[in-house]
């Protein structure tokens, strides 16, 4: 058995329905065991009533015989009885007062039974005249007038073999109803794990982005037909909502930026024929301030669209030219405010996604980390851990404490640190719908000290690795312009 | 140049020597003896008075379509210097608009207006015939600076691979850039922000327009990066010289102007 097939058996065992199964079978033994049970203490409890009646009839027998000629009369009772019996199951012994033996089929008195009990159990060992019986007996003892004792007995050997044999045979019963169960329940979790594994995949896809997925209904009459019928009208509600929040959003977001780009439009105008210092100050922060929510707009439309993204509207990236571009615009930011600015290239490494959205992601990253580093640097990496295409971006700012690393990527929110920075607090935000809508992982982790945001791309399959598209001739980048400043 | 092409480059400007236009000089457009004509093709009442009531304060000819039907057929009828048209309109929609009227070889330029600013909106936009894509809202400022930038376009223009403004000069052949006959020397982004700069000489250009041409990005950075990018070009054409030739514009961008 390979690899994956054992993987996939330990994931039958480790289902739900397996497990229920496992449990309901383990009831179900339990039951019949019970069952079992109680049909052996009946059957072994009458066989033991039968022995005991059979030994009553005897003595009763017995003491009409003594009763009617005494000793004597016993004595040929006992001997009428062993005549017979030879095959049977009878043990009888009727010893003087010395103990030696008058009747009976046994040599002497059992040396195991003592005189103090009534019901007495014991095992023979020297085989009497009569029988070469070697076994258990169940006897009953008494003391006859005279100083005589008399011993009368059945033997329970067949009784006890029965008793085994009955034992065995539930055991048997019991251990195929279990086998039965678990197989039974191995085969049932299959095929319902299929079923729901089905609707677990469709999920996964709708995740990724395409919610225009279905699960595939087979039987529209049993319950799993039934829930994914349910699932199926449920996607379709969510879709429809999906959209027509996209359209109020858009039309939100139009309906308000519009008014106010001609609030600031007019605020401009007023400005060309203000000659007030105050006054204009005034209205110039009155622009910025309708610049900031006009931003906070766009980007809010942005993040929506990211989210929303299709996998379908994906090209083939060139991850170095991506970096590089990033890098070219953001470095004399950096080197401004007195930070190194640094950057690591892996040649020849690509993805795929959107353009714009990778470079604006990759461009927030390097905003964020400039504006909230001081003293240090900033580095910017694109290189490639297990086959996975990874763009990095370190600083050796104040860093995110853990608990934070979460809410950091949530619209809207800015830790207090950075309350005073300029910003919309979106721009994680952004970085986030980005690595959702592309299937990135992304990851925030202490670079000591500072900050270390990676995000990596999916594996690239084979077959697309096998035939990597043709390079756009960098001309004009590489070519001309570098030699502007090589002389 | 990125080397992620997009078909934007069909606007011409972002590549260094992809259209070599004529040597600029700053003359005034405005002040030829006729206004500028400009249609706009604009169905939303209030968004239409006031690009209106703007472009004739800033000196042009309008005229007013209130639907694609009527726009079309003024379009393909009168003649103008440029259009600026709505994408969503009732009749035949912009795209539909521009598309017939290039297939009717008019080659006004046209500045499409659109509130869908996804990516392939833009490319479908440029596909149908248009020179440059708005998206709504937008600051007036920065339709003006892009029609200015337009209508320069449109104006005739001859081969050209070497550029001045005032004592200013870029060879675009031996990429070297001098002022007063001394040697300039510029990364090669900074080479790229200044040819752009002085193809637009005497115009506003908007941070945005600088973003989307020089470095091919069509979305706002968070910072103003390109602010940075400016002020070390300045640091090497403006600083070394007595006279600043290149100007921030209040509230709307740059512009690159001798003698001011």
């Amino acid at each position: 058995m390979n690899r994956a097939s054992i993987t996939k058996l330990l994931n039958v065992f480790g289902s739900t329905t397996f497990r229920l199964v496992l449990a309901y079978t383990l009831i179900f033994s339990l039951s019949v065991g019970g069952l079992f049970y109680f049909v052996f203490w009946t059957t072994a409890q009458f066989a033991e009533q039968q022995i005991e009646a059979a030994i009553t009839a005897d003595v009763t027998g017995f003491q009409d015989a003594f009763a009617r000629a005494g000793v004597p009369g016993l004595v040929m009772a006992i001997n009428r009885r062993v005549e017979p019996d030879l095959r049977g199951d009878g043990v009888y012994v009727l010893v003087d007062s010395v103990g030696n033996p008058v009747a009976g089929n046994m040599r002497r008195w059992p040396q195991q039974v003592v005189p103090d009990d009534v019901w007495v159990t014991f095992t023979v060992t020297d085989p009497s005249r009569v029988t070469d019986k070697v076994g258990d007996v169940r006897a009953l003892q008494f003391v006859v007038p005279g100083g005589f004792r008399l011993l009368v007995g059945r033997d329970i050997r067949d009784a006890r073999r029965f008793r085994a044999q009955l034992i065995h045979s539930l055991d048997i019963g019991l251990a195929i109803t279990a086998a039965l169960g678990l197989i039974g329940g191995f085969i049932f979790s299959r095929t319902i794990m299929r079923r729901i594994e089905s609707i677990t995949r469709t999920c996964r896809r709708i995740m990724s982005g395409d919610l225009s997925q279905r699960v595939p209904v087979a039987r529209t009459t049993d319950e799993f037909g039934r829930l994914a019928l349910s699932i199926n009208a449920m996607l379709d509600q969510i879709e429809r909502l999906m959209r027509s929040m996209q359209q109020v959003s858009d039309n939100v977001a139009h309906d308000l930026r519009t008014p106010l780009t001609r609030l600031r439009s007019r605020l401009e105008s007023a400005l060309r024929h203000m000659d007030d210092p105050a006054n204009r100050e005034a209205v110039e922060g009155a622009v910025a301030d309708a610049d900031s929510l006009l931003a906070t707009f766009a980007a809010l439309l942005r993040i929506a669209r990211a989210e929303a993204g299709s996998q379908r509207n994906f090209v083939d990236l060139d991850l170095v030219a991506i970096t590089e571009d990033v890098a070219d615009l953001y470095g004399p930011l950096a080197e401004e405010k007195g930070l190194t600015f640094a950057s690591d290239i892996k040649p020849g490494l690509r993805a795929r996604g959107d353009r714009n959205l990778v470079a604006q992601a990759l461009a927030n990253l390097v905003d964020n980390a400039i504006k909230y580093t001081e003293t240090g640097s900033v580095t910017i990496a694109a290189n490639e851990r297990d086959g996975r295409a990874m763009l990095v971006v370190a600083d050796t700012g104040p860093g995110i404490a853990d608990a934070y690393k979460d809410k950091v990527l949530e619209r809207l929110v800015r830790l207090e640190q950075s309350r005073t920075s300029p910003g919309s607090g979106l721009g994680l935000s952004l970085v986030a719908a980005v690595a959702k809508s592309h299937g990135l992982d992304l990851v925030l982790k202490d670079n000591n000290p500072g900050l270390r945001v990676e995000l990596a791309f999916p594996r690239i399959e084979a077959t697309v690795k096998a035939t990597p598209p043709p390079m756009v001739p960098p001309a004009e980048k590489d070519a001309a312009p570098r030699q502007v400043a090589a002389e | 140049m990125s080397i992620l092409e997009t078909p934007m480059n069909g606007f011409g400007e972002t590549g260094a020597g992809s259209t070599p236009h004529a040597l600029i000089q700053p003359a005034e457009i405005k002040d030829t003896d006729l206004p500028m004509r400009v249609l706009v093709i604009e169905d939303d009442r209030d968004a239409a008075d006031y690009l209106i009531k703007g472009l004739r304060e800033s000196g042009y000819s309008v005229d007013h379509a209130a639907d694609g039907r009527e726009g079309l057929s003024l379009a393909l009828s009168e003649s103008y210097d440029a259009m600026i048209v709505d994408r969503m309109l009732p009749g035949p929609d912009g795209l539909s608009i521009v598309e017939m009227v290039r297939k009717a070889s008019i080659p006004t330029p046209v500045l499409f207006l659109s509130a869908l600013g996804d990516v392939e909106d833009r490319v479908s936009g440029l596909k149908a015939g248009g020179d440059d894509y708005l998206v709504k809202p937008f600051a007036f400022s920065e339709l003006l600076a892009r029609l200015e930038a337009l209508l320069r376009r449109a104006s005739p223009s001859q081969e050209n691979t070497f550029l001045k403004v005032g004592d200013l000069e870029m060879d675009l052949l031996a990429r070297k850039v001098t002022r007063q006959g001394k040697r300039v020397y510029l990364h090669p982004r900074e080479f790229r922000l200044l040819e752009y700069l002085m193809r637009h000489a005497g115009q506003v250009v908007t941070r945005t327009m600088l973003l989307e041409n020089v470095w091919e990005y069509h979305f706002d950075p968070q910072t103003n990066v390109i602010d940075v990018h400016i002020s070390r070009l300045r640091q090497k054409i403006d600083k070394p010289f007595e006279t600043a030739i290149l100007q921030t514009v209040r509230g709307a961008g740059y512009k690159l102007e001798p003698g001011a």
